[in-house]
């Protein structure tokens, strides 16, 4: 390395070292970060004891089920048990089965939207939208205040310390006098500015990738399999947006104003992007696609038939849902056994296939929201970022909206195995246990396109903002 | 008063001449203008729909057909929020709250839809309100117009000049605030004039019904607010010795007490006080109904006991011979001990929420926005207590309406007969439709204590720190 530069660079560390309240700020950030972590780990803990509670309570109800089978039935009770587990005229709206969405190993660093959508549903088969709209118990206080996590240290917090180190990098030197000093030095001043830019860029990016790898080896070994190309994909783009505001300081920097000009355009740059931006865009996409779940209201009521003991609304019911589904016709004795159970399996099942429509227009709508806010993430990298980290950790809208759909799949699996056997009068065979229904999530198409093509936008603004700035700096010293 | 018009003068006419500071205070208006613009469409847009729908599930709970009374509460009806005109100066929690609810016998549901679940990950960043402008953004405003108030008299020596003069530091002082503040009042009016305009032209709604106050009560905090952070910038300008020092105490104050401290401790409150998740929440409720509140008295005793009462009360052998349909009355006994249940349950809850909530208005003594954000929401509807307080009014309705239903059941229908008896459009014609009306301002505020003490203390201080300091301030440098 250049010998100058070597110079330069330690007297920069001994500048740094010396000064109390730089190396304040970064303790700070530091201790902050670790809080970040250690909260997004517990919010997540407490998650996952829920997922396992569910998980044992839906055991527990099969492998009752299951003892039924074997066992003598002597009390009443036992009979009742052994009806549901065995008669699918019981069991198709008994049988309850968990749909979990499990968090990633890294959703405790970027919480995202799991506070606010529900990640179990217990699913049977009785009417898909009247079990899937209950929320989760929540605050709305703290939904509104949102979540400190990691990601949020890494794309609120660290701006500031970044534009805390470099808004002084030139004007500092102007205000103590010493830039003439510099100037009859045979380094050019461009080069000096780099030089402890390049300092704070690798001090300041180094202090995030600290945390993130703390954050990472406490989360879920970053060497394993699924977790690999996430923990990646974090580090890059830490690396990317520090880079990206280090780029925007040394733009400002090389304007060469006084340093309240500086901190006053940082801040604001900071407050438009972090704020403003998203903020704007939020309020118009409301106003743009205008949402009502009122709307959706109306699917979760309870309804029946109209009169149980008429056989011919039953049969007018069963009938109905028959030419919807040909396949379960099969039985000759479709209109005489269990015919009550059987219209009301047809009566939900036709509910859902009427209110279906209404619902894929609503989610087409958020959807579309969707589509368009992540037109203008260009706009603001944060904004950017934040879906980039969300996305990595598999906390963003889109995970949750892609839950909603495997939902729809998994009921029509649930109908699907109750109803075969229910409609073509089968009664439920222990070995039918082996062969339950299971929810599977399928993976999500085109999310690592997703989260590098964000990458690259932020890439691309922090080239410009640091070109024009190198470009700025060259003309001569004012 | 002479010299005091001077500086006033002075300050307006040096601050006119930044183009930052003109520029910043012009997008200040324009982002008012546009949040007072979209949240008066968003307004309209959302209560032309709840309007709408409200309407319609009316109609269909009066056009239900004849049916038995039970099977009608079953059917139910739905409410939904209604917006408050003022929401749409300030949003407060309206995206975090549940939007509508299903009203049945039995089960009391928890509210549906959070209208943040129809955003992307985006809508975590905050929406862009009047209310966000004013409680965020202006006091950056402030911060960057006052910052070098005296420092830049002090920097280029004019401080010394000044107070050579005879003017005394008070007149100053005094002079650079009612500058600031009048500048900040000429960004500011044409937004009152409009909050005012659509205040008045919507004045007749019911369901908030003392706006002159409210209106009176928001333009007075978010006077004293604003004021409270001229005289703190001033106050740190008098103090700093260079203009980079007080810009970023100022901004460093910000950050902390807008974006650090509210998010803090939302999460230290979820850490302190965990919320059961819905399962666990309603699978206690279940339990309860199942085993009795105490644990010893199961549904099955409990019928016992009623049926026992009520024959040695009328004198009879068996529940035939009574003169009104016992099934009634134990429905409605089944009905009332459930909502005994639930009240035990849900004033357990919202003591967590209330614990919750109350970390952060105690800790609204030491900041500011917090008061100022708490008062802001209550005073446009927005906030938890009218939140509770229409969850509450909304179950009594629900309550009212089974009530109604089983007393019907009670007088018209005879034992046993169960579904033979139908009732029409006359009783569901006695469930007045839903209106809602938020608690009194006078009502309200007693919940805020702590955030009125908050803006006089911090009134109180700004008032100290200045008689206390005139003394003390050297004219030059250092």
């Amino acid at each position: 390395m250049d010998k100058k530069i070597k110079i330069l660079i330690r007297y920069e560390w001994k500048a740094f070292i010396r000064n109390k309240f730089q190396l304040f700020l970064l303790a700070v950030t530091f201790t902050f970060g670790l809080y970040a972590i250690y909260y997004g780990q517990s919010e997540i803990d407490a998650q996952r004891e829920t997922i396992n509670a569910i998980t044992q309570l839906e055991q527990e109800e099969f492998s009752l089920y299951k003892t039924s089978f074997r066992e003598e039935r002597e009390t009443l009770g036992q009979e009742q048990t052994h009806d549901i587990a065995s008669r699918p005229a019981y069991a198709w709206y008994r049988h309850g089965y968990h749909a979990i969405l499990p968090p990633h190993d890294y959703a405790s660093l970027a919480i995202g939207q799991r506070d606010l959508f529900r990640y179990y549903y217990r699913l049977t088969g009785m009417s898909l939208y009247y079990q899937l709209f209950e929320n989760e118990l929540a605050n709305p206080v703290n939904l509104m205040a949102g979540n400190f996590d990691l990601s949020f240290v890494l794309v609120y917090l660290f701006p500031l310390l970044i534009i805390a180190f470099c808004y002084g990098l030139f004007s500092s030197e102007k205000e103590n006098g010493t830039l003439s000093l510099l100037q009859i030095q045979a380094v050019s001043i461009r080069k000096i500015i780099l030089v402890r830019w390049a300092f704070y860029l690798i001090m300041i990016t180094g202090l995030a990738l600290l945390l993130s790898l703390i954050g990472q080896l406490t989360s879920g070994s970053p060497v394993k399999n699924e977790n690999m190309a996430p923990a990646i994909a974090w580090i890059l783009a830490v690396v990317v947006y520090c880079i990206f505001w280090f780029g925007l300081m040394f733009l400002i920097v090389s304007l060469r104003k006084s340093s309240s000009f500086n901190a006053i355009t940082a801040a604001g740059s900071w407050l438009l992007l972090l704020i403003v931006i998203p903020a704007v865009l939020n309020v118009i996409v409301t106003v743009k696609y205008p949402l009502s779940s009122a709307t959706l209201a109306g699917l979760t009521r309870r309804t029946g038939l109209e009169n149980e003991d008429n056989k011919e609304e039953s049969r007018k019911v069963i009938a109905e849902f028959i030419a919807h589904e040909p396949t379960l016709k099969g039985s000759e004795r479709l209109m005489e056994n269990n015919m009550l159970p059987k219209a009301y399996a047809a009566f939900t099942s036709l509910k859902d296939i009427h209110s279906r429509e209404e619902v894929n227009h609503y989610n087409a709508q958020v959807a579309k929201r969707n589509a368009w806010t992540s037109r203008f993430h260009w706009l603001s990298p944060a904004v950017n970022m934040q879906e980039v980290l969300a996305r990595i950790a598999k906390t963003d809208l889109n995970i949750f909206l892609h839950f909603q759909e495997a939902l729809a799949d998994f009921h029509r699996d649930i109908t699907d195995f109750y109803f075969t056997r229910l409609f073509w009068d089968k009664p439920i065979l222990l070995e039918d246990y082996s062969r339950l229904p299971a929810f599977k999530m399928p993976a999500v198409k085109g999310r690592w396109t997703t989260i590098y093509l964000g990458l690259s936008k932020i890439g691309f603004a922090a080239i410009v903002a640091f070109v024009l700035g190198f470009i700025k700096m060259k003309g001569g010293n004012k | 008063m002479r010299q005091l018009f001077f500086i006033v003068r002075k300050e307006i006419v040096i601050a006119f001449r930044e183009k930052l500071i003109v520029s910043l205070g012009v997008i200040l208006l324009l982002l008012l203008g546009l949040a007072l613009y979209a949240g008066y469409i968003s307004y309209v847009q959302q209560r032309q729909t709840i309007t709408h729908t409200q309407q319609e599930k009316r109609q269909e709970w009066l056009n239900q057909g004849d049916k038995h009374p039970h099977i009608a509460a079953h059917y139910g009806t739905f409410v939904f929020k209604p917006k408050t005109i003022l929401s749409l100066f300030d949003f407060g929690l309206d995206s975090y709250t549940g939007t509508s609810v299903y009203l049945e016998a039995h089960f009391q549901h928890e509210f549906m839809f959070r209208p943040a679940q129809d955003h992307s990950s985006m809508i975590r960043f905050g929406e862009l309100s009047s209310a966000l402008v004013l409680q965020v953004l202006a006091p950056l405003l402030i911060i960057f117009l006052a910052f070098a108030s005296f420092t830049r008299e002090r920097e280029s020596g004019t401080l010394k000049l000044l107070l050579s003069q005879g003017i005394s530091l008070r007149t100053l002082v005094s002079g650079k605030v009612i500058a600031y503040s009048l500048m900040l009042g000429l960004i500011v009016w044409p937004f009152v004039v409009g909050i005012l305009i659509i205040s008045a032209a919507g004045i007749q709604q019911a369901t908030i019904p003392d706006i002159a106050l409210r209106v009176a009560l928001l333009a007075l905090i978010y006077g004293v607010y604003l004021l409270l952070f001229i005289a703190f910038s001033v106050w740190v300008s008098l103090h700093s010795s260079t203009g980079r020092n007080a810009l970023l105490v100022l901004l460093t104050c910000w950050i902390f007490f807008v974006i650090l401290m509210p998010k803090t401790l939302a999460n230290l409150s979820e850490s302190f006080y965990t919320l059961p998740s819905m399962r666990e929440f309603k699978a206690q409720i279940q339990k309860d109904k199942l085993k009795g509140l105490d644990g010893k008295t199961p549904r099955s005793v409990r019928i016992v006991n009623l049926e026992k009462e009520y024959l040695e009360k009328y004198g009879v052998d068996s529940v035939q011979q009574l003169p009104f349909n016992f099934e009634g009355v134990r429905m409605q006994e089944g009905e009332e001990y459930g909502n005994k249940i639930y009240d035990h349950h849900v004033e357990k809850l919202h003591k967590i929420f209330h614990k919750q909530n109350r970390l952060s208005s105690i800790a609204s003594l030491f900041n500011p926005y917090l008061a100022v954000q708490h008062l802001s929401m209550a005073l446009s509807g927005t906030d938890m207590h009218t939140f509770l307080h229409f969850e509450e009014k909304v179950e009594g309705y629900r309550r009212e309406m089974v009530r109604k239903m089983n007393k019907d059941m009670a007088e018209n229908s005879r034992y046993g007969e169960f579904y033979g008896y139908k009732a029409g459009n006359d009783l569901w014609q006695k469930i007045e439709n839903f209106t809602y009306q938020t608690p009194a301002t006078l009502d309200l505020l007693p919940q805020y204590r702590m955030e009125i003490v908050s803006l006089l203390l911090w009134g109180a201080l700004v008032l100290v720190l200045f008689n206390s300091s005139n003394r003390k301030i050297k004219p030059t440098n250092g």
